[in-house]
């Protein structure tokens, strides 16, 4: 599911420290809350992507590939 | 009560008061124990004015809900108080196994106040309590007093803690020890213990830890020990202790060689974890239920130091009065001077910063022997530095003023800002021997904002950066990016310090040691969530465990922020800022690199929610984490620390 446009997501992928932009921007789009917020920046990563998953924003596939790469691989899928 | 005892012990010197305080299940809950317990009790009664060395002034020494436990490494304990070498908060945790044993006498937490007539020592016999006289225990080692006590008390298998003669001196960066060897080294509480009149406390436990989950508990243990076998960095600190990390620090540039004038040296070997086992190492030891054991312990054979017998030395106690004050040539003078800070029972790393401050102050001439009583300071006098411990441990000539640490010595001697540039200090205490112009970026964020002052090598222990390329995927699985387990990058380490120093924290509250968790990264906080929950029988999740970290992380810096100390403290020597790193040896990896602070701490800042301007913890933030008492007092001063007549002060110290 798109919920950010490609250069919004070359934007991600090239910050050194994404993690509060990021979950602020899924904030924003209302596709975390608060509480969801603050769990991801008490968990970590992993914790991202598990509630992006559950939230059905990206896939299993897509879930893994992230594990897998990190960030980018993640921020892409968010704008497919 | 499953995990923990349930009650503190409080022990008034100056009255004889004893006294047991049931903990609550609200208390417990939010403070989890051992360093949570004791930052509460130093932020409710130990006023930000008060002078550490008044006897109003508290000592506390907490274990937590799994100490005793066969849980990895569950015998730590932290000590804290209002440091005498900072004037802020301080803390310092260390090993042994009295932790263990004073968990099965009954207890969760010793508080100490007041000031005994004469040195006395407390005896915790399970719930027999007893204030002892201890003159003639006073001027004696550790190792002197630790057989002494077990004699009169006729068991060989009590444990106890101790100071040496440096903190009955109030020497500012006095230490403590439990079972002789194991130091709690940092901030001085030594000294609050000296100045309360308190040699030690001996505890004997009958008791036990009850578990509310048996079965998953001895599941989850032996899951866990078994992992540990392979794990790259047990393995380096077992077979080589805290030591396996001076070739690595000399290859990448973080090895403190003369006060950090460089990171490197041809002759770092002589002093390696490798060549330690190969020449002086008697034996190794390990503290309670650990499964590591870094523990080392020395016996010197060869020179003029021969037949030298000490527990130690760790990376952290040997590089300070080794190079650190430019003695590298004969490695059995560092194990020598080792020896001595154990045995006077000081802070390794203040007296090896405070000696190398010292030295370079001779060096460019800012002092001469006019000033040391004769003492030529010169880089690699070892003759010089086994004078000089026992005269700073007995405050004698020259000593009584370095006995002062650092800062307080430059001020001493009236050396103004050019004697500060070479105190390597931050809020007041020395920084380890670990230049973030090598070690990591990370660690040097950490360092400018450890809520003990210039640590923090144990605060926040970015390991993600040291070891984490050892672990493939677990820095993508906590930080999102693998790029952070270089070292000299600022990629991700503003988030990395955030998250590391928050579980940090908890894993001190827990009273487990750093090295077994988020250094093996064979733990991570899942597994101890499920140890701590087969303990106690509840139901703590993650983000639980990472926010009673964030909580007590906030006090403590808010109590800094009581003592006006925020936003404008927050950095690191400027050496590190401003001179690059000279080349030591050829295969040094960080040649040229300065540390680029400040740009990651307006991102540190926004994970932590500190106020831009003051640095202070932001009044959302604190009441989000049930801190709304710390919100109120900390109302007023935002715009008392924003007043010119504060911005103009320089605070090296409190
Ligand atoms: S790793 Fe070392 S310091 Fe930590 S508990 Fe084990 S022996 Fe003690």
């Amino acid at each position: 599911m798109a919920i950010m446009t490609k250069a919004q997501a070359k934007n991600f992928a090239e910050m050194d420290d994404f993690m509060l932009e990021l979950c602020d921007f899924l904030k924003s789009k209302s596709v975390i809350d608060a509480t969801t917020h603050r769990s991801i920046l008490l968990k970590g990563f992993s914790r991202m992507v598990e509630c992006l998953q559950e939230k059905k924003v990206i896939s299993a596939r897509e879930a893994k590939e992230a594990m897998d790469k990190g960030f980018t691989s993640l921020v892409y899928s968010l704008a497919k | 009560m499953y995990g923990w005892a349930g009650q503190r012990l409080r022990v008034d010197l100056s009255t004889g008061t004893i006294t047991k305080e049931p903990l609550t299940y609200e208390y417990r809950r939010k403070w989890m124990g051992g360093r949570g317990f004791n930052s509460d009790v130093i932020y409710n009664e130990v006023p930000a004015n008060l002078d550490p060395f008044d006897p109003k002034a508290r000592v506390c020494f907490g274990v937590g809900p799994v100490s005793g436990t066969a849980a990895p490494s569950t015998g730590r304990v932290t000590v804290t108080c209002k440091s005498p070498l900072t004037g802020g908060f301080g803390d310092s945790n260390m090993g042994g196994h009295w932790g263990a044993e004073l968990k099965y006498a009954g207890y969760d937490q010793i508080v100490v106040q007041g000031r005994a007539k004469h040195p006395v020592y407390i005896w915790i016999d399970d719930d027999k309590v007893e204030i002892r006289d201890a003159r003639h225990l006073w001027g004696k080692f550790p190792r002197e007093a630790d057989q002494m006590i077990k004699e009169e008390l006729g068991d060989e298998d009590i444990h106890i803690v101790l100071i040496g003669p440096a903190g009955e001196n109030m020497v500012r960066f006095a230490c403590t020890f439990n079972d002789v060897w194991r130091a709690a080294g940092r901030t001085g509480h030594g000294g609050v213990i000296g100045s309360k009149n308190l040699k030690g406390i001996a505890v004997r436990g009958s008791g036990t830890v009850k578990i509310a989950n048996p079965k998953a508990m001895m599941d989850v243990c032996n899951r866990l020990r078994q992992a540990f076998k392979p794990d790259p960095m047990k393995i380096g600190l077992y077979e080589f202790g805290s030591l396996c990390l001076i070739n690595v620090a000399n290859r990448d540039g973080w090895f403190p060689w003369r006060n950090f004038q460089g990171g490197a040296h041809p002759l770092a070997n002589n002093m390696s974890g490798e060549t330690h086992a190969k020449t002086v190492l008697k034996h190794r030891e390990g503290c309670f239920a650990c499964p590591i054991c870094c523990g080392r312990f020395t016996h010197i054979k060869e020179g003029k130091w021969a037949g030298e017998e000490f527990g130690g030395p760790e990376y952290e106690h040997a590089v300070p009065t080794g190079p650190r004050v430019g003695i590298l040539e004969d490695a059995n003078d560092i194990w020598h001077n080792a020896r001595l800070t154990n045995d006077y029972g000081m802070d390794g790393i203040e007296t090896g910063g405070v000696i190398s401050a010292a030295m370079e102050w001779y060096e460019k001439g800012l002092i001469t022997t006019k000033e040391t009583g004769g003492l030529e300071l010169e880089w690699g006098n070892a003759e010089v530095v086994d004078k000089l411990i026992p005269m700073i441990a007995t405050r004698k000539g020259f000593g009584a003023i370095l006995a002062e640490g650092a800062d307080r010595a430059s001020d001493k001697l009236g050396l103004g800002d050019k004697g500060h540039y070479y105190t390597l200090t931050t809020r007041g205490m020395t920084l380890p021997g670990d230049d973030p112009r090598g070690l990591g970026f990370g660690y040097g964020l950490s360092f400018a904002m450890g809520t003990r002052g210039g640590c923090d090598h144990l605060r926040s222990l970015c390991c993600l950066e040291l070891s984490g390329a050892l672990y493939p995927g677990l820095n993508t699985r906590i930080l999102g990016d693998e790029r952070p387990n270089k070292p000299v990058t600022t990629v991700g380490k503003p988030y990395m310090v955030y998250y590391e120093e928050n579980q940090k924290a908890t894993t001190d509250c827990l009273q487990v040691c750093c090295f077994t968790t988020h250094w093996c990264y064979t733990v991570l906080t899942p597994d101890q969530v499920e140890y701590l929950n087969a303990v106690t029988g509840l139901d703590f999740t993650e983000e639980e465990f990472q926010e009673i970290g964030e909580r007590v992380y906030n006090l403590e810096r808010a109590y800094w922020a009581r003592q006006m100390s925020g936003a404008r403290e927050d950095v690191v020597p400027e050496r590190f800022t401003t001179e690059p790193m000279p080349q030591g040896v050829d295969y040094q990896t960080n040649v040229g690199v300065v540390f680029p602070l400040s740009e990651m701490l307006k991102k540190y800042y926004k994970y932590r929610e500190y106020e831009p301007g003051t640095g202070f913890p932001g009044e959302r933030k604190l009441k989000q984490l049930g801190l709304d008492y710390v919100a109120k007092d900390l109302a007023p001063l935002r715009s008392k620390y924003l007043s010119e007549s504060e911005k103009k002060k320089k605070k090296y110290y409190y």
